[in-house]
């Protein structure tokens, strides 16, 4: 068993770089500008996304968005360095389409064949991806039936392993799925792919006391993993609200919920941060957030399927990377009742220790417990706490 | 012969005699008053002797008059009995071939191959010292001693009167069939033969039971395979016998998933494991513990060499919710997930799913890497983690068995039990049965069970003593 590192770029950014701002960066590529302004303001980017000739059936059921804001100017050119719109712009996840394209045993032999002879040697975990391609694509009833009936034509999947193997996006958003904790959570372009590391968010809040029947705030909540999870886990008083300021986030957390009937115990809020929790200040039980935390600097050097695939929104912290967790800080006492937890997760061991130096002195009087909790890998990742 | 004289009213007396001879061995006379047997009379006044093969249990054992007349081979008039019938190694056709030697010939096997997993000599020799404990006069002095003594030679005796009804009835088909040939009666030939093939059916049946009798056979099993030394060769060898093993799972109608799998860096697998779900997985697999050697000229030598390579194969069961299963504490677990090394988060993408469980006081690990979700991984793991635990639980409580509970890697490399021979001739051969066979790839293909019944029936012999008891 291999367990040394798998298709990761050789550089760790956060390791190499000290993450407090210094003279001395050296950049192979300048960071375009269009990421300077997105640092400066959480802002929608649903704009963007490619035209979406046939809306899906989930999508013309739901209400409108409750803001339109998505015309800002601001909105930066996102993916990076991915010109070509992909040809899969069918916004719903490939897993939920509906297997409808005959494809007869000869033919998914010859893709499969032709797939595998694109994969290099380096690669060995693609082949793992072609397999859990193919399944997910493929309708579950019998899986030896000829022909096998499809959720795409064999001449979109085709395209979308090319795109997956050569322009290294994500596996999850081909499939249009990421399996977390125990949950199958829908993703697509533009959303955050839910990582690991992140489920352990879920037992911290498990281990609040009384937790099942307060109210938690999901704040930035992308695909709406989280806020699914915890809600799971919820008493019959319990609820989440999972706020995001992109669009695509909304719409993705909104057929999470859905597909887990979560929908009396998860509202959505569309808008940045805490803006859309007025009413709720000073009446929850938690917050959870897993921000934006990548210092711009490094940006540049991320893997490819994070730095060319995934939302610049969901990633850019800023400056050291710190400008969103600062800002959940600032708020965090006056929507949190007293005895309210908190947990964030953050870029790492330097970000945790320096954000529980400075909640535990500069606002010593609002909040205890204030620690770092170590993820799976040894980092300290999240930062918790309790308002006082 | 005395049938050729019979006549078709003859018939009913030939059977009821044929009936006779055997006396019901649970007659109360012969359990609690075993002295009493020998009032029943001599039974040996028939005219079989003349195959001298027949006479093997009756010359050790009849001389004892207690168990004398249940342990007596039933016999045709013209001096055929189960055993000689299975001696005379008469060829065995498909069942659908109405060849009443065939029919005969089978039956009689599976009557062998019971009495062997029965430990017929063992039984027989027991019987006699039960009887002769039952005679002591004073007995009943100790009612609980009587009472223990009594119930088991019941149950022996039981169990050899099951048999030895099994026996009775081929005879009486063979002599039926016989008669009706005789007497060119066509319905009463066509209706002995289906007879026969009837008990065919149920004797493989019961033959089965037999062979898979062990405490753990029913369950479903892992089955693991780990290439040898030698390379992309040997791994490519390795990946071959996993789907030998698959296709005889599937072809057998177990469920198979792969629960790990070490692909090697060219070909093959370096290691794998599959879960084999269904009754009697293990009860088969088991007879595929120890390593598989090949012989071939290998695809991945230029200069087109004939390679030998090796891989070893390990078959544990998955017990049900036993006792014998080991409790695993939490505390003792240390659950690890893959790790990119970088500095993760949000930073990464992977979907290396991969979970490994060590369990810290044994050392014992188990990974899976199959499913997309970890989740799943983890309780794969943890069930193979059980199964591991459990077998070295049963290795503990038992040194026997010490073939089926060996792991991997405890497995020796000089334990071959069957080479495959590709070049320059063609055969496979179980060094442990010495059953081969010409065509290696129905083999590598799954066609295994024949290797495997073989070898479980052979592994009977050992454990019986009637080879010994009975001096050949």
């Amino acid at each position: 068993m291999a367990w040394s590192s798998v298709g990761l770029d050789p550089a760790s950014p956060s390791t190499s770089v000290p993450f407090l701002p210094r003279r001395t960066r050296h950049f192979p590529v300048k960071p375009p500008p269009a990421m300077a302004m997105l640092s400066l303001s959480s802002r929608p980017l649903a704009s963007l996304r490619p035209n979406r000739p046939n809306p899906p059936l989930h999508r013309l059921l739901r209400p409108k968005p409750l803001a339109s804001t998505s015309a800002s100017a601001l909105t930066p050119p996102t993916p990076l360095s991915d010109p070509t719109p992909p040809p899969d712009a069918d916004p719903t996840p490939l897993f939920l389409r509906p297997a409808t394209h005959p494809a007869p045993a000869a033919a998914l032999a010859a893709f499969r064949r032709r797939a595998a002879a694109l994969v290099p040697p380096s690669a060995p975990h693609l082949h793992r991806h072609l397999r859990w391609l193919l399944a997910a694509a493929a309708a579950a009833a019998d899986p030896s039936s000829d022909p096998a009936l499809l959720r795409a034509p064999l001449g979109d999947l085709e395209a979308m392993w090319a795109r997956h193997v050569r322009d290294r996006r994500p596996f999850q958003y081909v499939v249009g799925n990421e399996h977390w904790r125990d949950l199958v959570v829908a993703v697509r372009d533009g959303v955050l792919i839910p990582r690991p590391e992140t489920e352990a968010v879920v037992d911290m809040v498990r281990n609040v006391e009384g937790f099942a029947d307060g109210w938690w705030a999901d704040l930035g909540t992308g695909s709406g993993a989280i806020a699914v999870a915890v809600a799971r886990e919820l008493g019959p008083e319990g609820k989440v609200f999972a706020v995001d300021v992109s669009e695509v986030a909304i719409e993705v957390a909104r057929l999470n919920v859905q597909r887990y009937g979560m929908q009396d115990k998860v509202e959505i809020r569309h808008g940045s941060w805490f803006e859309p929790l007025e009413d709720v200040k000073g009446k929850l039980m938690g917050v959870i957030s897993n921000p934006p935390y990548i210092p711009t600097d490094d940006l540049p050097r991320l893997q490819p399927e994070v730095g060319w695939h995934e939302p610049k929104l969901a990633l850019d912290g800023g400056k050291d990377g710190l400008e969103h967790l600062l800002h959940l800080c600032e708020g965090l006492s006056s929507v949190l009742k007293p005895g309210g937890f908190f947990v964030f997760e953050t870029n790492g061991n330097k970000q945790s220790e320096f954000l529980v130096d400075l909640i535990s002195t500069k606002w010593s009087s609002s909040f205890h417990n204030v620690e770092a909790v170590l993820d799976f890998a040894e980092i300290k990742r999240f930062v918790t706490g309790y308002r006082r | 012969m005395a049938s050729r004289l019979l006549t078709r009213s003859a018939a009913a007396r030939l059977l009821s005699h044929l009936r006779r001879r055997t006396p019901d061995p649970t007659h109360p006379l012969l359990i609690y008053g075993a002295a009493l047997a020998s009032l029943l009379g001599p039974i040996g006044d028939l005219p079989a002797a003349a195959d001298s093969a027949l006479l093997r249990y009756p010359a050790r054992w009849f001389s004892s008059s207690s168990t004398a007349a249940v342990t007596k081979a039933p016999m045709t008039a013209d001096g055929l009995t189960v055993d000689s019938i299975a001696g005379k190694g008469w060829t065995i056709l498909p069942e659908a071939e109405s060849d009443w030697r065939s029919h005969a010939a089978a039956v009689a096997q599976s009557i062998k191959l019971i009495k062997k997993r029965l430990k017929w000599g063992w039984i027989l020799e027991r019987t006699k010292q039960l009887a002769v404990v039952l005679e002591r006069p004073d007995l009943w002095d100790d009612p609980v001693f009587a009472g223990r003594v009594s119930r088991e030679h019941g149950e022996l005796m039981g169990k050899i009167k099951s048999v030895n009804q099994f026996e009775q009835e081929l005879i009486e088909h063979i002599e039926m069939l016989r008669l009706a040939r005789e007497e060119n009666d066509n319905e009463l030939e066509t209706e002995s033969m289906s007879a026969l093939a009837d008990m065919r059916r149920s004797a493989k049946e019961k033959e089965l039971n037999a062979i898979l009798s062990g405490e753990n056979d029913s369950c479903s099993c892992f089955i693991e395979v780990q290439a040898g030394a030698g390379g992309t060769e040997s791994m490519d060898w390795a990946a071959m016998v996993m789907n030998m093993y698959r296709s005889w799972a599937q072809r057998r109608g177990y469920t198979v998933t792969v629960v790990e799998e070490m692909p090697g860096e060219i070909a093959g697998i370096k290691r794998a494991t599959i879960k084999v779900d269904g009754e009697y997985a293990f009860g088969y697999a088991k007879a595929e513990v120890g390593v598989h050697r090949l012989v071939r000229i290998s695809p991945f030598d230029s200069g087109k060499r004939r390679h030998t390579s090796f891989a070893a194969v390990a078959v544990i069961p998955i017990l049900g919710a036993a006792s014998s299963r080991y409790q695993i504490k939490d505390s003792d677990l240390r659950i690890e997930r893959f790790r990119s090394g970088g500095p993760g988060g949000q930073h990464a993408n992977t979907t290396e799913s991969a979970i490994r469980i060590v369990h810290v006081p044994t050392g014992i690990t188990a990974t899976c890497q199959n499913e997309r979700s970890q989740h799943m991984n983890k309780a794969s793991a943890m069930a193979v983690l059980q199964s591991r635990l459990d077998q070295l639980e049963i290795a503990r409580q038992a040194q026997m068995n010490a073939e089926h509970t060996q792991s991997l890697n405890e497995i020796s490399w000089g334990n071959q039990i069957r080479s495959y021979v590709l070049h320059p001739y063609r055969m496979v051969k179980d060094l442990r049965t010495n059953y081969e066979v010409s065509d290696p790839d129905s083999v590598l293909e799954g066609d295994l069970d024949e290797f495997i019944l073989n070898y479980l029936s052979s592994s009977l012999d050992e454990a019986d003593g009637t080879t010994l008891l009975d001096g050949d």
